[in-house]
This record gives C-alpha cells, sequence and structure tokens, in this order.
C-alpha cells in the first residue's frame, strides 16, 4: 500500500463497515489511501499531527471495542486492551464513540469516550485504560437513560490551556465539566433546553447535547448542537445563549469550528423525527459567535434527504479551512475556502459515522 | 488441567496465526485467564467487562455449548477442547 506523501491533507471516515482514509496534497484531488477494518463500524478516527499518530474507535459487533494506532495511516496496531469497566460495576463498554488526545496541556494523554456512558485515559497510547470515577461517580449517575443513539459520552473537549480543565457531552444527560483533572465534575445546563419538560424548571440532568466543539481561539466559548437548538457557552455568564436563529432547523447531530475565532458550522435536519436535511443539503456558517449565519450550498445535491450523524462534520484547522460533511447515505463533501465551494471527495461509501481531517506534516 | 482450545480466524493474530493453542485451568475462567497470560488481550475479546461470555461469542467445550454464561461455572479436565466461535448474527 502506497504511502501517504508528507505535506498531504488527511480525512478519516469512520463508518458502519470499516474505516476509509483519504489523502490530498491540494485539497481538491483525492486519493483513497486505503480502507480498514473492513466490515467492522469505525464510530471516530483522527490523526493528531502534534502527536505524529492516529486512533481509531474499533466497535466490532462480536468481539467488542478497542481503540488501533497508526503513524502512517495505512498500517494499524491494536491496543491490547480495550477501556472496560469493573465487573462488580456491572456495565460493559460497548462503543468507543470517541477518541481524543489530550491537546497542548496533556500531550501523552489518550481519552475515550464510550457507552454505556464513562470516560476512559491512556498514558501508552491506548494500550491500558484507566476510568475517571469521578465522572462515573456524579451523583446523578444512577439517573442517566439512553437516548435514541445510546448512552454515549460523544464528546472530548480537553481545554488547550489546562490538564485540569475538561468539557465532555453525554447524549440525552447532560454536559458535564471538571477543573481538577476529572476528580469532580459539574453540569453545564443553564439555558439549555429540554422541550420533553413539563415545564421550565432547571434540572441537573435529562438534557440532549447531541455534539460540541471548542472555539480555535477562544477556549471558553463552546458552541454546541443540541436536539432542540444550537448554543454557545458565555463563559462570563455561565449559560448557553441559543444561536440557532438563521438556521433551516434547530435540530441536527453535526457541528465543527472553523480556523478563525467565533467560526462555526452546522448542518440543520428536519426534526428528531426525520432525521434528513431539509430537501437539499445545505451547511450553515457562522462567522460571528451565532449572530448570524450563511447558508452555504453551492456544489452540493439537491433534491437531497441525507442524514449526517453526530461525528459526521469536521474542519482541518488550516487557512483557508476545510470542512468536511460524511453522510450515512455514504458521501463525503468537502470544501477548501471555507464553504463558499463545495466538492464530493467520495461517493457510495459504506454508511459513515465520522469524519475528521487534519494536516500531515 | 491442560485444555486444547480453537480460535477463530478473527483471534488467531494474538497467537501470531495459530489456530489451535493450549492453556491451563479448571474453569473455563481459569483457562481463558491462563489463555491471556499467554496472548495478552485475547479474553477481553471472549468475555464482556462483567466476565461473561460476549453477546455474540459462542464457546463449546467437547462439543457442547456453554450456556451458562459464567465461565467460572464451566468446568473442565485435561484433554478437553474449547472452541471459541462468532454466533452467526448480523448483517
Amino acid at each position: 500500500m502506497a504511502s501517504i506523501p508528507k505535506g498531504s491533507t488527511v480525512v478519516l471516515v469512520g463508518t458502519r463497515k470499516g474505516l476509509y482514509v483519504f489523502h490530498s496534497k491540494d485539497r481538491r484531488r483525492w486519493k483513497l489511501a486505503g480502507r480498514f477494518f473492513e466490515g467492522i463500524p469505525v464510530h471516530n478516527a483522527r490523526y493528531d499531527p502534534r502527536e505524529g499518530v492516529a486512533w481509531a474507535a474499533v466497535n466490532s459487533f462480536t468481539w467488542g471495542p478497542l481503540v488501533h494506532r497508526s503513524k502512517t495511516l495505512t498500517k494499524w496496531t491494536r491496543g491490547k486492551a480495550g477501556p472496560a469497566y469493573s465487573k462488580k460495576s456491572g456495565w460493559s463498554v460497548a462503543k468507543i464513540w470517541n477518541v481524543v488526545g489530550g491537546g497542548p496541556a496533556a500531550p501523552g494523554v489518550l481519552y475515550a469516550g464510550v457507552e454505556p456512558a464513562g470516560l476512559f485515559r491512556s498514558e501508552d497510547d491506548g494500550d491500558s485504560w484507566e476510568l475517571v470515577e469521578g465522572l462515573t461517580s456524579h451523583a446523578t449517575r444512577p439517573k442517566w437513560e439512553p437516548g435514541n443513539g445510546g448512552l454515549c459520552l460523544h464528546t472530548i473537549l480537553p481545554d488547550p490551556k489546562s490538564a485540569k480543565r475538561m468539557v465532555v457531552g453525554i447524549s440525552a444527560v447532560a454536559v458535564f465539566s471538571t477543573e481538577n483533572g476529572g476528580d469532580t465534575w459539574k453540569t453545564m445546563n443553564d439555558g439549555m433546553t429540554a422541550r420533553w419538560f413539563p415545564d421550565h424548571k432547571p434540572r441537573d440532568i435529562g438534557y440532549c447535547p447531541h455534539k460540541l466543539a471548542r472555539d480555535p481561539e477562544d477556549p471558553n466559548t463552546i458552541y454546541q448542537q443540541h436536539h432542540w437548538g444550537v448554543f454557545r457557552w458565555d463563559d462570563a455568564k455561565g449559560r448557553w445563549l441559543d444561536v440557532s436563529r438563521g438556521l433551516s432547523s434547530s435540530f441536527g447531530f453535526g457541528l465543527t469550528v472553523g480556523s478563525e475565532g467565533g467560526s462555526a458550522y452546522v448542518v440543520p435536519l428536519k426534526s428528531d423525527g426525520d432525521r434528513t436535511t431539509l430537501g437539499e443539503m445545505a451547511v450553515y456558517r457562522t462567522r460571528n459567535r451565532g449572530r448570524a449565519w450563511q447558508r452555504l450550498r453551492t456544489g452540493l445535491p439537491r433534491p437531497a434527504h441525507l442524514t449526517i450523524l453526530r461525528e459526521g462534520v469536521g474542519s482541518d484547522g488550516q487557512d483557508p479551512v476545510g470542512v468536511y460533511v460524511a453522510t450515512e447515505q455514504g458521501q463525503v463533501f468537502s470544501t477548501r475556502d471555507g464553504g463558499d465551494h463545495w466538492d464530493v471527495i467520495a461517493d457510495n461509501l459504506a454508511p459513515a459515522m465520522s469524519v475528521t481531517a487534519s494536516p500531515y506534516p | 488441567m491442560v485444555v486444547d482450545i480453537f480460535l477463530p480466524a478473527a483471534l488467531r493474530e494474538y497467537a501470531r496465526g495459530a489456530s489451535r493453542v493450549q492453556a491451563s485451568g479448571r474453569s473455563l475462567e481459569h483457562v481463558l485467564a491462563d489463555l491471556d497470560r499467554k496472548f495478552p488481550g485475547i479474553r477481553q475479546r471472549v468475555l464482556a467487562d462483567t466476565g461473561q461470555i460476549r453477546e455474540y461469542v459462542v464457546v463449546f467445550v467437547n462439543g457442547d455449548q456453554v450456556t451458562d454464561g459464567e465461565p467460572a461455572r464451566v468446568p473442565v479436565k485435561d484433554g478437553d477442547t474449547v472452541h471459541i466461535i462468532p454466533s452467526v448474527a448480523g448483517g
């Protein structure tokens, strides 16, 4: 298998039937480096250029979940053991939803978010894992219930400036934050909406964050695609602000940020009963922290009733930013000019669950 | 108690490609623990975190399917054969 040239951009597409790795020198012409873990669901995979390694959350229906790693993206090594709960807990890790490096404040650290919801930490690149017990022992844990996608810890946001600080999202439960390295956690729900509650009284859990992303310039600003709205965390006020105005629908799953502060991308979907694009494939972009949204659809198909899942929108961190959208129907759309124009990297892949992208320096 | 274990294709990479290996113990739990000492990580592919046989894994001892999910309650003796098989499921 040919190696990926240095200086490329790589796109990792996790699907229900394996992982596809694409690469390009100009982000215009893409080559498939290979398909890996054939037939096995890969919920998330990402290359971390700072660490020089990629990780893949490989969730075998039969043999259980494992994190695999690769420096070349063409040859993968399985971890010696997957994250596991204690026998006495009565839980068993069914899927790994997300694998994320610790970032600049915690080099050499790897985190995995799993189902049933929990956070695991590895300091040996995924060969062994330790449960972050402070989260699983949160007082609300006995009341956590799965949503339609399962009881999954799907987003892990390490703080780039402090190894002690982190935010995680658990579907149908809440957003949680820690400021002491995971020993204790508090919910971050103020301002969020949960229309299934019978009244507007704030609750500790029962919210439904679908995806979170941290602003690239201001780590205290976090964007959230929620079940009912897109929100921005206002750290000064300590609450979420609804920034859904201007979107074709407040419902959706995927979310990513651009390379410039204040920029974010979402793909609205039609309601939780339909979960498809609203007749056309359109991406919405904000460049002012959600105050206004632009509908982007040049090069995107219409009519289109596509489903984009919670890991289905990613960006490559370059300037101008490349944004990538992978669909459950097997397409991967990309832009290399921040969203003004879109192309198709691939069509007719297996159903996509995730897409990530980064430089391959 | 030494038993012969037949591995499915998906798990042979743990055993450097071998389809048949040996492990010791007086119960299936002990045998899998010994197997894991020889081939680290393989036990977790067969057993869930709860210690029970994974939902879509089937284990046979001397040709009889293990129906008790608790491997500690499955005795084995010298010369027994253990087959580990992915169940016929999925799509």
